[in-house]
């Protein structure tokens, strides 16, 4: 006997069988599996299983202080931790009307676009290795792994950077760091037409990726897609534009649409984005000598700190989506209920399962790495 | 949202019985309503206001007034402006509609909801679990589960007793805290 | 549990003088080629990438992922295992073919870590399956990881990195913890005691209480019944 959500059978004498795409595989991106029927090649029917990465994060942070969640949130999205850090920032902040000085808003920028950029570059490394790629995957994580490295100057982590607090930023960043950044992203730009020939303009991958995991924008909008999937339908929503936080409505960028809806339009969209992460950040470089002032609100003694009664709810565009924190407080030192809204909540789970029928079985690592999904903001 | 959108909105929502406004900031209104009337509003919010993104479900439990408290975040891309509906149900009963036919994401919250809370869903088109599929305790967010009790009792922790610490309790020295007295090393058997 | 030195190593004597050469020879070349499993368990696995691809390169040590757990040498445990990845891990464990290697990446297989207090994952990974060498850090660097590999590598080709002789050896103990955490009914599909006898590791913690009582209830493999779409079940709660 296996255990329970094991198991595959056989229906002689048609051709319908069912197959684990368990856990263990190349094509599923993460720890995550999707039990599916098959005709042959053809997938008949999906059914997404989660709950391998579950770890109770809802229920963790209900007995930490306020301050101690901060190290906690970033597991919860591993390629992109940062956005998860800012939500929860500006939630508390918001709770306790803290006004985070300009510099800090600046700082929290540059830290999510940086983190936006690492993500994408990984991204692409994974749905090209589904392909058989494997050069994109080499390229995109040894690229990310240079941001890695800033990452780990300003803030010294390099995946969970742990740089917000309640208030502001935590360190300021170090000399010559603003030139090293510039030269990064000069770096990262030049490659970007190797890339294209390597990876996007690529018969192979194109004929793979275009027509696959067709959406179109009535379904998108029915099934609450958000983030860079949606806006490969031609829908421009974004929240940093529609819901701005921080300093994006002083920002100059523009926002990447696609039309067709599938796989390649999907990846296109993301690729643009990159572009446009590295226009913002320039602007922030430039912008940020300009700018002095602390880099944090003062706080109380934030082990003892009770932030006053209220609930709130915080959105940020994080890399794959639409990303939410609820938070409600009672009064007391430890949150009373904090509900995260990851963006592949909808994206791994239903959108995935409607989007397979009717694919074939190698579509479907096609569909679920060009929607981003990302297994441990599904399990939390 | 402009003055006027909001005028519009706050004459809107007056069609419903027993609802309080309260508006928030530019872009966020909380909205009260007593726990019948929200599918009422959800119709409204959608069909007249334009209010078609489902951002998320989330279900706080306060224990001491014996009441869950829902609430539904729905965001509108017109009017650029979310909208908070909060509702209680009762503690023990724990059952309440769902609101799929009209807004498809909530299949997953309530899904959700349901193996962490306990609340039932009527009309919900999966109830089955999803993360916790292989769990058979209480439903794991209430705030009588108590998970330090749980882990105490089913899991063991790590034996930390190395060769240099051996030889400092031998001379007389050792931890500031012993081990019974720590929280989380010691099982109360 | 605590170190494998205080368990008995049974050791055969093999005639031939020349068979200790040999076996310096094979761990040699066996330390030298090994494959890791390419299963990504938690949240560890986001330094696994870097480690294996061009800039903190795992393969000028031999070392490569491997998609099959029959074909590969290593299990890597990167990161916080919950209950439900717990149960496939074991089954991945039994499936993959001796001499077979766990490593236990980042604090939460040391001590549950982060996640201390949560009731979803388990806390000591020593338990259920025997752990060659641990790789503390949260996450630990490429650079940690592969430093950790070389010395999995120098210990294997010592001849000390015995883990998997100490699951048949004990599997008693093994088999008692998880029982404990997934319930009585417990089973996997691989026959651990059968395998115990034909590599001659049968020793005194093989069999047990808990061995009798698995194989009391014991049933021969059969699928189970999945239909999928057919089996929602009627709200009952």
């Amino acid at each position: 006997m296996r255990p329970e959500n094991y198991e595959a059978q056989r229906h002689p004498p048609s051709n319908e069988y069912e197959l684990n795409f368990g856990p263990n595989h190349p094509g599923i991106e993460g720890n995550y599996a999707l039990k599916v029927k098959l005709h042959g090649d053809i997938v008949l029917e999906a059914k997404a299983d989660g709950g391998y990465l579950h770890r109770g994060f809802e229920k963790l942070m209900e007995q930490r202080l306020w301050i101690q969640n901060i190290a906690l949130v970033p597991r919860i999205c591993v390629p992109d931790p940062s956005p998860m850090e800012v939500c929860y920032a500006l939630a508390v902040e918001e709770l306790c009307g803290l006004k985070v000085p300009q510099r800090a808003q600046w700082l929290r920028v540059m830290q999510l676009e940086l983190s936006r950029i690492a993500a994408h570059l990984f991204t692409f490394g994974g749905h090209a290795a589904t392909t058989g790629m494997y050069s994109t995957m080499y390229w995109g994580v040894a690229d990310r792994d240079l941001l890695l490295d800033l990452f780990e100057e300003f803030t010294g982590g390099r995946v969970y950077s742990i740089y917000n607090i309640p208030g502001g930023v935590r360190k300021e960043l170090p000399e010559g760091f603003l030139q090293r950044l510039s030269e990064t992203l000069d770096y990262i730009e030049s490659r970007l037409p190797d890339y294209d020939n390597l990876f996007f303009k690529n018969q192979v991958f194109v004929k793979r990726a275009k027509g696959t995991g067709v959406m179109s924008r009535e379904q998108a909008l029915e099934w609450g897609v958000t983030g860079p999937n949606l806006r490969a339908t031609g829908l421009a929503f974004d929240v940093r534009k529609d819901d701005p936080y921080l300093v994006y409505d002083q920002l100059d960028f523009d926002i990447p649409v696609e039309e067709n809806g599938d796989a390649w339009a999907r990846t296109l969209v993301r690729r643009h984005e990159l572009m446009e992460s590295i226009r913002i950040l320039r602007q922030v470089v430039d912008i940020l000598p300009d700018i002095h002032g602390p880099i944090r609100a003062p706080i109380p003694n934030p082990l003892a700190w009770n932030v006053p009664a209220g609930e709130t709810y915080t959105r940020v565009e994080s890399s794959k989506g639409e990303l939410c924190y609820f938070v409600v407080s009672n009064g007391g030192p430890k949150p009373y209920r904090v509900h995260v809204r990851g963006p592949s909540s909808m994206h791994a789970v239903q959108v995935l399962e409607k989007m397979s029928v009717g694919s074939r079985i190698e579509d479907i690592a096609q569909t679920m790495f060009s929607l981003d999904a990302c297994p441990p903001e599904v399990d939390r | 949202m402009s003055k006027e959108v909001a005028h519009w909105l706050d004459n809107i929502l007056k069609e419903i019985e027993g609802i309080e406004v309260r508006r928030k900031s530019s872009r966020r209104v909380r909205v009260d309503v007593p726990a019948d009337a929200l599918p009422a509003l959800l119709e409204l919010l959608q069909g007249r206001a334009g209010y078609i993104h489902l951002s998320a479900i989330s279900c706080v439990d306060w224990i001491e007034e014996k009441e869950f408290e829902l609430v539904y975040h729905i965001w509108s891309y017109e009017s650029h402006s979310l909208v908070s509906a909060h509702i209680r149900i009762s503690r023990e009963a724990g059952v309440y509609l769902s609101v799929y036919d009209l807004y498809q994401p909530a299949a997953f919250f309530e899904r959700d909801i349901h193996e962490m809370f306990g609340i039932h869903f009527e009309g919900s088109p999966n109830m089955e679990k999803f993360i916790l599929t292989e769990w058979d305790g209480p439903p794991p967010m209430r705030k009588e589960f108590d998970s330090e009790a749980y882990i105490n009792e089913h899991l063991n922790w790590q034996n930390y007793n190395p060769e240099w610490l051996q030889e400092l309790v031998a001379e007389g020295g050792g931890v500031i805290i012993p081990p019974e007295e720590q929280r989380f090393s010691q099982k109360k058997r | 549990m605590s170190t494998l030195k205080q368990i008995p190593v049974i050791e055969e004597r093999k005639g031939n003088p020349l068979a200790r050469v040999f076996d310096d020879l094979v761990r040699f070349c066996r330390s030298r080629s090994l494959f890791l499993l390419h299963y990504c368990t938690g949240c560890g696995a986001i330094e696994l990438p870097p480690a294996m691809t061009s800039r903190f390169d795992m393969e000028r040590l031999g070392i490569q992922p491997m998609v099959s757990p029959r074909q590969a040498d290593i299990l890597l445990i990167t990161g916080y295992v919950s209950i439900k990845t717990l149960k496939r891990v074991i089954l991945t464990y039994e499936q993959m073919g001796s001499p077979k290697y766990v490593i236990g990446i980042c604090s939460c297989t040391v001590n549950g870590g982060m996640y201390w207090q949560s009731y979803a994952t388990a806390k000591k990974l020593d338990e259920y399956m025997p752990v060659d060498l641990y790789i503390a850090g949260c996450m630990p660097r490429p650079e940690a990881v592969i430093s950790g590999l070389q010395k999995l590598m120098d210990r294997i080709q010592s001849g000390e990195a015995n883990g998997w002789e100490d699951y048949y050896r004990n599997y008693d103990y093994y088999l008692g913890n998880q029982q404990k955490l997934f319930g009585e009914k417990w089973q996997t599909p691989t026959d651990i005691i059968t395998e115990a006898e034909h590599y001659n590791l049968i020793g005194d913690g093989t069999l047990g209480d808990h061995t009798k009582l698995l194989q009391q209830h014991q049933k021969p493999l059969e699928a189970l019944e999945m239909r999928l779409g057919h089996n929602i079940k009627e709200p009952t709660e």
